[in-house]
């Protein structure tokens, strides 16, 4: 007996097997959720707002996606290359700007010192879509989008297999334009993007020409920046925050993988539209997200009206990545910049920093500023205190600054006094010794 | 008082008679010196050196011959046994290999996680003293994620079992470039353990390994271990799907051990209850351990392990004071590095006496053990052997005792100890090419790497299943090649050892606040176990089951204290669809094929506890099962059955009593779980049926008719009584062609076991309780098999079909 009827002998699908729907009604009733979806977003209304909802058959759309074949040795593929102009607008911002991200951060946030000496031109923005999101060799990278500055403007490049067969010639293509490029951008692209594509070289018996070249990887340096004053991570929240840029209607991930799928059934490019939209604003916002990191980092941060915590994030992170020149920058700028209670902290981190390094001078400078603002600042009062007793070994001017604080009741709360006085009777003990 | 050895114990008990009465056999199994051969020259002398330190100036036979296959690039099976030196056959080429191509990796496959691990710090204790830096780790779902890059960078031998292969390594094998572009051996252990569905699953993780191995260019060799099996060789080539070379004579020495069957008294003759086997197994640790013989008992459950450790201790106790791991238990569930305490207590003799489950019956280093008393017959020979392997030093005496239970299998080893000692009867049995097993691993292949048009893989026609696949919408075909294309992780949809992967969880109501999963109970044995108002026991604690929710997969229970538990009454209902084959022997038609299988719990009974008297029925409303499988069966000519002196009622309960001793040792010649098979009895065509009902056992016609209080007619003249012994696993593991080529020797089998049985109107030993079969069965099932195996009958008439 034939193999498939056993087959659904043994899972009794026999019954069912008639039932299946025909094809056609398949593709009007996904291109009606589809346009529903679309139709959430205004500035797409007009060609889409086509008759729908009907049961009738329609034909799979063709030539709405912007683009040509390309072919190389291996095969062909399908290309879509847009340009944008320095003035394009991306959210809030225009391309021209992105254009001014400082490498020397870049360098700093990737942990990769060559990034220095290239220029932003010298990078490649990569965002990929997959068949899935649990990894492995069954899925594929089928749209691999590509960034990059070009003269005043930035160039999308979406290379896209239309099917498993143009796979090779697409990752062809990757290798070529990447082996123009010194090094890499992604938004998770360390965990997730560039591990696809090192497997799907592998599998198509192509070298990785990704995984060697340096590699900013973005969601890192978001958490510790950003992270802080965001509800999450995701690259959309992110970009709302920094350059403002609202998605409408924007195709969820989840639904990707489907989409492919049925479009390898169907062959309707009005199934792909929105995903090649969401896959070039994915990459754009990246070129947005490194123009705002490096600049957060750097010497002129108001050019992106940093946010005061934002800055104090980055110098948590320089003094982590024992940056301490740009860390010291970054702090002495609050503290010219900010009000009374960014000023105060700032001067707290920098005074810890200067005392870490042994920069004992400016350290006492910071406290004494602290007290100068605030005459009952307790970690200026108690840093400065110990300075006395440890460093100076004058316990007298120790005993006179903590006497005169409980004194005159300086202490905010319980705990503040309760340290003060323990370290006055220590001091006047100490005092008292013979010497 | 002086301690005893072990031979002075023996002396002692064999001239105790009461203890003698219930000895079955006494075997003494004489010491046999080994047969050795010097190192071959191609072992590297940095290898050699280190063994030789170790006390190895000369290796066993069977260690040369296997190690010289190897070279020869043979895959091999080897079946020696337990503490022959069955690691150094493959460690020794493997290690030789990596010194001569220090690029060589190799692959080792375990079937639990612990011997791995025991494996892993045998090689590397090889390695550290040959100073040498070889990378070998093991790989499950234990290890660290932060280790896993590494142990991918790096490893030189990965130690992994089937499971992870199959949904950690093969689906990610880009990962794995480094390993499979210098993979030369693949190495499984414990053969014998891939059978029956696991087995099944194995030889498609197999292909797929050897599918990723070409991928990267390499064909790997294998070399294999096994416990003794009736076809050792068949059954490695079955799995691995290519021609392997068999080592099955040992070169190690063996020393004197005597073997002790005991069977323990019958209490009560009437419904032939025996003395129950924790009693001998406790008495004569608690002797052995007291002579300082290090004594290893083994039991079948968890729960023996702990009741029989308690005994101990207790007993224990009073004497001088020692060490609180003296005497203790092992068995999974206990903390790894308790376990690792015990295992190196036992090596050093800190431990004296250890109750443990099967987990120390596999490779784990403990040293050997004087004593072993196996309380239970383990399930099969294979096992049995592995466990008496635990005693028996290379010097001196050793001693062996199997306690035997009161089920079937247990009594028939009990009246038939040649059949233990003389060649084994167990056939491993695999059935790769079931249509749902090869299916998933299709898939899951599918994920790893495209099918190419003309591609081999499994024995059904491949572009079919891939069509159909395709159809599915889970591969598409571009350019004759068929790729996944779906968002899902197929390994994840299978699991290599459970028959349905869906589980139902048991959950304690019993407080309302706090509601708990006291147990998980697979999807096939909950209809019988945790249907509604069935009494559930987990360790003695009984339950209430007030609902089993199939949708959420959950059985709602709470704790109670009756003095009753429930049976399930199970329709079951068989259809020939297809006969593979039929044979006519003794005027019986014999026959194997595929058949279809409609099971529904009907009822249940309420039992009391010691007196099993019948306290009353229930209804159970649970949806039926239908499923197509492999049966066996054979139907017994009517008027064979007329000429015999009983009632038609009697005449049923005789087969009834015949098809539960059949059953029984089915399950042992498969190596089978019980659960692996099921048995029904009713008519060829598929219109009458054997149902136990609350009047006792009638005929009836439709499967999903209820039992009216025995009104049904009991028609025997209406019906070709036949009974069937199936798969209990859709699609069939093929277990039915081999029972259909065993049928003579599982009747002649089934008539020993009831007419030695010493019980007077039948026991759960050999045709099922009196309750449940009648009191007559015994004596009807002894006549029927006596008339079918009857001499001259037995002449082969006529025989047609494959076998």
């Amino acid at each position: 007996m034939n193999v498939i009827k056993r087959l659904q002998r043994l899972t009794g699908e026999e019954a069912q097997a008639a039932k299946k729907e025909a094809p056609t009604e398949q593709l009007s009733e996904l291109r009606r959720r589809v346009e529903t979806i679309m139709a959430r977003r205004p500035e797409r209304r007009g060609p889409l707002d086509a008759p729908s909802g009907s049961a009738v058959s329609v034909p799979p759309r063709r030539g709405i996606l912007c683009g040509e074949e390309q072919s190389n040795a291996y095969g062909n593929f399908f290309l879509s290359q847009r340009h944008h102009d320095g003035s394009h607008n991306h959210g809030g911002r225009s391309i021209r700007e992105f254009r001014k991200s400082d490498m020397k951060m870049a360098a700093l946030l990737a942990r990769s010192p060559q990034l220095a000496e290239f220029g932003i031109a010298d990078g490649l923005f990569l965002d990929v879509e997959t068949t899935g999101l649990s990894g492995g060799t069954g899925t594929i990278a089928f749209l691999i989008g590509l960034g990059w500055f070009d003269g005043e403007g930035f160039v999308t490049g979406q290379i896209f297999a239309r099917d498993f067969s143009e796979e090779r010639a697409a990752l062809a293509y990757l290798q070529q334009i990447s082996s123009e490029k010194r090094f890499l951008v992604t938004f998770n692209g360390k965990a997730f993007d560039v591990n696809i594509l090192a497997a799907r070289f592998v599998m198509n018996r192509l070298s990785d020409t990704l995984s060697a070249i340096p590699h900013l990887d973005l969601l890192h340096p978001c958490r510790r920046l950003l992270g802080h004053r965001l509800e999450n991570c995701r690259l959309m929240t992110i970009e709302e925050a920094v350059v403002g840029l609202r998605r409408n209607g924007d195709i969820p991930g989840s639904e990707i993988p489907e989409r492919y799928f049925n479009w390898l059934r169907f062959r309707d490019e009005g199934l792909l539209t929105d995903v090649f939209e969401h896959n070039r604003l994915d990459v754009i916002s990246m070129a947005a997200l490194t123009f705002h990191l490096t600049k957060v980092l750097g010497p002129d941060p108001m050019a992106v009206r940093a946010h005061h915590r934002d800055l104090q994030a980055a110098a948590r992170f320089m003094i982590e990545r024992r940056h301490m020149p740009e860390a010291r920058r970054i702090l002495r700028d609050l503290i010219t910049a900010g009000n009374r209670s960014v000023r105060r902290d700032a001067r707290r981190a920098l005074s810890l920093l200067e005392k870490r390094t042994n920069h004992w001078q400016e350290a006492i400078a910071l406290w004494r500023a602290m007290l100068q603002e605030d005459p009952d600042d307790f970690f200026a009062l108690e840093e400065l205190a110990k300075w006395y007793e440890h460093r100076c070994r004058d316990i007298e001017r120790a005993v006179s600054l903590v006497g005169d604080a409980v004194i005159r009741q300086a202490c905010k709360s319980e705990s503040e006094s309760k340290s003060f006085s323990h370290r006055l009777r220590r001091l006047t003990k100490k005092m008292k010794r013979p010497v | 008082m002086a301690k005893l050895t072990l031979k002075e114990l023996l002396v002692r008990l064999e001239a105790d008679r009461r203890f003698m009465e219930n000895i079955q056999a006494l075997k003494v199994i004489p010491a046999a010196p080994g047969r050795f051969s010097p190192f071959p020259d191609w072992v590297h002398p940095n290898l050699r050196g280190v063994l030789e330190k170790r006390g190895i100036q000369r290796l066993y036979s069977h260690q040369v011959e296997a190690i010289e296959l190897v070279r020869k690039g043979r895959n091999v099976v080897l079946i020696t046994p337990t503490a022959s030196g069955k690691t150094l056959c493959y460690n020794l080429p493997v290690l030789q290999r990596i010194i001569e191509e220090p690029e060589t990796c190799a692959l080792y496959l375990f079937p639990t996680k612990a011997l791995a691990q025991d494996q892993m710090h045998e090689v590397q204790g090889l390695i550290g003293e040959m100073k040498s830096d070889i990378g070998t780790f093991t790989y499950d779902g234990d290890t660290p994620d932060d280790a896993r890059q590494a142990i991918r960078k790096r490893g030189r031998v990965v130690i992994t079992n089937p499971d992870m292969l199959h949904a950690g390594i093969l689906p990610h094998h880009t990962k794995w470039q480094r390993l499979f572009t210098n993979i030369r051996y693949v190495v499984i252990d414990e053969l014998h353990t891939y059978r029956g569905v696991f087995g099944s699953h194995l030889t498609n993780v197999i292909r797929r390994l050897v599918r990723i191995c070409r991928f990267y260019g390499r064909d790997p060799l294998f070399i294999c271990c096994s416990a003794t099996v009736a076809n050792p060789k068949e059954h490695a080539e079955r799995l691995l799907e290519r021609s392997v070379e068999l080592i099955e004579k040992s070169g190690a020495p063996k020393a004197a051990r005597t073997f002790i069957l005991y069977n323990p008294p019958i209490v009560n003759r009437e419904l032939g209850i025996r003395q129950s086997a924790l009693t001998p197994a406790r008495n004569l640790a608690a002797e052995l351990i007291e002579n300082d013989i290090q004594t290893i008992v083994f039991t079948t459950s968890r729960l023996n392990v702990e009741v029989l450790t308690k005994y101990l201790k207790d007993r224990f106790r009073s004497g001088p004071p020692r060490d609180d791991h003296f005497v203790t238990g092992y068995r999974g569930g206990y903390l790894p590095n308790l376990r690792r305490r015990i295992e190196s207590g036992l090596r050093n003799r800190e431990v004296m006496g250890v109750v443990s489950t099967n987990a120390l019956e596999l490779g784990i280093d403990i040293g050997n053990l004087e004593a072993c008393i196996i309380m239970g017959y383990p399930g099969s020979i294979a096992s049995t052997w592995q466990q008496a392997g635990r005693a028996g030093r290379r010097m001196g005496h050793s001693l062996v005792m199997l306690i035997a239970r009161s089920n079937p299998m247990d009594q028939f080893l009990a009246e038939n100890p040649d059949y233990f000692f003389s060649r084994s009867p167990e056939h491993c049995r695999v059935n790769p090419d079931n249509l749902l097993i090869l299916l998933h691993h299709i898939k899951s292949a599918a994920f790893e790497l495209p099918f190419e048009r003309g591609e081999r893989f499994g024995g059904e026609d491949l572009n079919e299943l891939l069509d159909y696949l395709e159809q599915k919408g889970v591969l598409h075909r571009s350019q004759d090649r068929w790729h996944w294309s779906a968002e899902s992780y197929p390994a994840d949809e299978v699991s290599l050892r459970s028959i349905n992967p869906q589980n139902v969880v048991v959950v304690d109501t019993t407080e309302r606040a706090n509601h708990r999963v006291i147990a998980e109970v697979d999807w096939d044995s909950a209809f019988t176990t945790v249907h509604d108002e069935a009494i559930y026991m987990v360790e003695s604690q009984q339950y209430h089951v007030d609902k089993l929710d199939l949708e959420r997969n959950a059985a709602y229970v709470r704790k109670v204290d009756v003095d009753y538990y429930t049976d399930a009454m199970t329709y079951t209902n068989v259809r020939v669809i297809d006969s593979f084959g039929e044979k006519l022997l003794a005027g019986l038609i014999v026959e194997h094929g595929e058949v279809q299988v409609v099971r529904k719990v009907v009822g249940y009974k309420k039992i009391k506890f010691y007196t099993s008297e019948n306290l009353g029925y229930g209804d159970v409303a649970l949806p039926e099962k239908d499923m197509h499988t492999t049966s066996y069966w054979f139907t017994i000519p009517r008027d064979l059955l007329d000429r015999l002196p009983f009632t038609q009622a009697e005449i049923i309960d005789g087969l009834a009593g015949l098809a539960y001793g059949l059953y029984h040792l089915s399950a042992m010649v498969l190596m089978a779980d019980t659960r692996d098979i099921d048995r029904c009895i009713g008519d060829k065509s598929g219109q009458w049926f054997v149902r136990h009902g609350k009047g006792g056992r009638f005929i009836t016609a439709s499967p999903s008719e209820s039992p009216s209080d025995g009104q049904a007619d009991t028609r025997i003249d209406a019906f070709d009584p036949t009974i069937f012994i199936f798969d209990a696993y859709p699609g069939g593991i093929g277990f039915s062609d081999l029972l259909f080529d065993q049928h003579e020797g599982l009747l002649k089998g089934v008539c020993r076991l009831v007419g030695s049985c010493p019980c007077r109107y039948g026991c759960p030993s050999c045709v099922g309780p009196t309750l449940d079969v009648g009191p007559k069965a015994k004596e009807v099932t002894l006549a029927i098999l006596n008339s079918i195996l009857d001499e001259d009958r037995l002449l082969p008439t006529n025989s047609k079909g494959s076998t």
